[in-house]
């Protein structure tokens, strides 16, 4: 059995019975260590469709978790369970529950890096005391704006007002965390958060395929919330030298906030400036000064000086790219679709009305982004088999936009390996405006290539 | 990927019903079980299988048992009828399995063990109507169908299945507007099989709810033993356990009860 990833968070879902020993036969050693591979913040197992569990039938499961934790540093538990069940688990391993219970995907993704659960409102409650803080300090350093009810009559008495929460969160239950740099998006900005002490460590725990896509989709400024950070040693520095040498590429900019140097050598500092990393007291220095955020590359996702050019290596490639896209549309619609014209330029949008797009990256032995535009409806049709009813459900559709532009990352991914070529692909990236899109790749050359299929025409455009 | 020309297509390709099949289920049907024997012998395969069957483990016999009078006679008619359109239904399934990690062995298993607790949940639910005991014969037949169907798509249906939770059942009614069941029931048809079969099986799918609360009862007991055996490491090995998508509040009225008779502990 194979996690499905989205959001950062891969997912198992089991079916039916979870008993006695049977549970190691959904994870095979294969699945693992296939599962240790992918980029992702979490790795949690659904319990929403499954109708009975003992706790052998978990254990299977909670080996797996202490394998991954202790291979990715990421985030591992149970989720979409009721009351009844979320006791039991709680009872099966009262000593030793040490991976996280999440009610429901929604709760969890807040604690995971994703591009758009941003800023939640979440009342929470939890019976033990130590919880509610744990949940609010993590929503906190996530960006979200946690609301403790301390009392179960107080959550009772606030949650009857639900439109005032973006999320209500109860029988949950944080274990060890993961210990990735918990991650959020302001506006045009990326702002990760780090403390304590920051070592070599930082290698593992910041999240770089993650960083990479934000870059690879175009966010240039990159701030470190470092207030909680006690001190840094050289291996620190280097790793964010790096970091600041491959963000000079794309023309981003690196920042720190708050950071103390009580009981880390100024040179450090003097270091990190030379290699482009500023440093500011406060976050508001940053956010609220909108000509500064300009300057810093937020105000403009697209306003990068050195733009990186499309080569011949990645043109020689273009048919596996497009025929990746035809056969997914075809694979999805049941339909022909056709190539209609090909042109080397900077992208051409007719029409911005009425028109959403998704992107990907993949890097590797090539790099490069490909972009997908769509008229809304065209988009809808061609995510039909995903998303399985009649909806104007904007969000419905942008996610199902991801999914599909997943599987041609995929599929490219597949035919690229045929020839010996060898790419990862980022997370997907949707736009619910052409304008956003633009902002990302506007004054970038690519290939622009028009697509239809059923006579719907579409955008298909691949750059670097 | 898969359209409803395919579908056709396949439905179109199953042959009807051989006539000593055909025969011997008509006689089974009518209680005549020597004549019934009689035909049946005529048709070797189906000797074999019979044969294969009886003297399987599970019914515990110490000696072998290979008149098929003899075997009819300890089956009974009805399970006689069980066991003749498990055989039919067997005749679908493909020579190498491709989608699914199953072989002849296997799915002969799923299909033996389904008929003994489908049998046990009857007379628990004090039912005696032989189209229902038979109707769960065809419900294997879900598998077989999804092999067919998806066999050459695999690699496309696991790059779907990777980015989205999506089951083979719903990838076909979204694609083509029919799902597995309404398959099923179009065998059932080709096969002259009882329409209250087939009605049984759409019921088991969970995903149409009938009028005829009795039917829908039996419809949640045989979709919750499909997901019971479906959770059987052998079954999960073979990539079941989400062939198609568990309705878990379609079955929790009987879920107790089922517990209680298949002792989940």
């Amino acid at each position: 059995m194979r996690a499905i990833v989205k959001n950062g968070i891969g997912v198992f879902l089991p079916q039916g019975f979870l008993d006695g020993n049977k549970t190691t036969v959904f994870l095979s050693i294969d699945d693992i260590e296939a599962t240790k591979k992918l980029k992702v913040d979490m790795i949690l197992v659904s319990l929403k469709k499954v109708i009975f569990f003992n706790k052998n039938g978990l254990d299977a499961f909670v080996k797996m978790f202490l394998k991954l934790r202790a291979a990715n540093n990421i985030t591992v538990g149970f989720c979409e369970y009721d009351h009844k069940k979320y006791e039991a688990i709680q009872k099966f391993y009262a000593d030793e529950l040490n991976f996280s219970l999440f009610k429901t995907e929604e709760i969890a993704s807040l604690f995971a890096s994703s591009f758009k659960n941003q800023k939640k409102s979440a009342l929470l409650y939890s019976e033990d005391k130590s919880q509610r803080s744990a949940i609010a300090i993590e929503l906190h350093d996530n960006g979200h704006n946690p609301i403790i009810a301390q009392t179960k009559s107080e959550f009772i008495e606030k949650r009857v007002q639900k439109e005032n929460y973006d999320v209500i969160i109860s029988d949950t239950y944080l274990g060890q965390m993961g210990q990735k740099v918990a991650t959020r998006v302001t506006g045009n900005a990326i702002i990760y958060t780090v403390n304590s002490f920051l070592d070599a460590e930082i290698g593992n725990t910041f999240n770089i395929a993650y960083h990479n896509n934000s870059l690879n989709v175009g966010f240039r400024l990159f701030i470190f919330d470092a207030y909680k950070v006690v001190s840094m040693n050289v291996h620190a520095l280097n790793f964010f030298s790096r970091l600041a040498s491959s963000a000079a590429e794309y023309n981003a900019t690196l920042c720190f906030v708050g950071m103390s140097f009580e009981k880390t050598p100024e040179s450090l500092k003097e270091t990190m400036e030379d290699s482009g990393i500023m440093f500011y007291e406060q976050m508001d220095d940053i956010l609220q000064n909108k000509e500064l955020l300009k300057e810093l590359g937020a105000s403009s996702a697209g306003n990068a000086k050195n733009k990186r050019v499309i080569n011949k290596t990645l043109v020689s490639e273009l048919p596996k790219f497009i025929d990746a896209a035809i056969l997914t549309i075809e694979m999805m619609t049941n339909s022909n679709a056709e190539k209609d014209a090909v042109e080397i330029c900077d992208i051409k949008v007719s029409d911005h009305s009425n028109k959403i797009a998704s992107s990907i990256g993949f890097y590797g032995d090539i790099d490069g982004m490909i972009v997908l535009v769509f008229p809304t409806s065209i988009a809808k049709s061609a995510c039909e088999l995903l998303i399985g009813e009649k909806t104007d459900d904007i969000e419905l559709i942008l996610d199902s936009l991801a999914e599909l532009v997943n599987i041609v990352g995929g599929k490219i991914k597949t035919l690229l390996a045929d020839h010996d070529v060898s790419v990862n692909i980022t997370l997907p990236r949707t736009y619910s405006t052409v304008d956003s899109v633009l902002e990302v790749i506007s004054e970038k050359k690519g290939v622009q290539v028009d697509l239809s299929f059923n006579n719907d025409k579409f955008l298909f455009f691949l750059t670097r | 990927m898969i359209t409803k020309e395919k579908i056709d297509d396949y439905i179109e390709k199953i042959p009807p019903a051989p006539d000593t099949l055909r025969k011997t289920v008509f006689l089974l049907n009518n209680g005549e079980l020597h004549k019934a024997a009689v035909v049946a012998q005529s048709d070797l395969a189906l000797s074999a299988y019979l044969k294969s069957i009886v003297n399987k483990p599970i019914y515990g016999f110490k000696n072998e048992v290979s008149d098929i009078s003899q075997i009819f006679g300890i089956l009974g008619a009805t399970g006689s009828q069980t066991t003749v359109y498990n055989y039919m239904i067997n005749l679908l399934s493909p020579n190498k399995w491709l989608l699914f990690k199953l072989n002849a062995t296997s799915f002969s298993s799923l299909q033996d063990t389904l008929s003994l607790q489908w049998k046990k949940i009857l007379q628990h639910l004090e039912i005696k109507d032989k189209d229902i005991e038979n109707s769960i014969t065809l419900l294997p037949a879900s598998i077989i169908v999804s092999e067919a169907l998806f066999c050459e798509k695999i690699e496309d249906v696991q790059l779907i299945r990777s980015a989205k939770s999506i089951d083979y059942n719903t990838i076909l009614v979204r694609l083509a507007g029919v799902d597995l069941f309404d398959i099923c029931e179009q065998i059932s048809n080709k096969w002259e099989m009882s329409n209250k079969i087939a009605t049984i099986i759409q019921a088991a799918s969970g995903i149409k709810p009938l009028s005829d609360e009795s039917i829908n009862i039996l419809g949640k007991w045989m979709h919750l033993l499909l997901f019971y055996e479906l959770s059987q490491p052998t079954f999960v090995e073979a990539g079941l356990n989400d062939f198609i998508d568990f309705q878990i509040d379609f079955v929790s009225d009987i879920y107790e009860d089922f517990a209680s008779l298949m002792d989940v502990q």
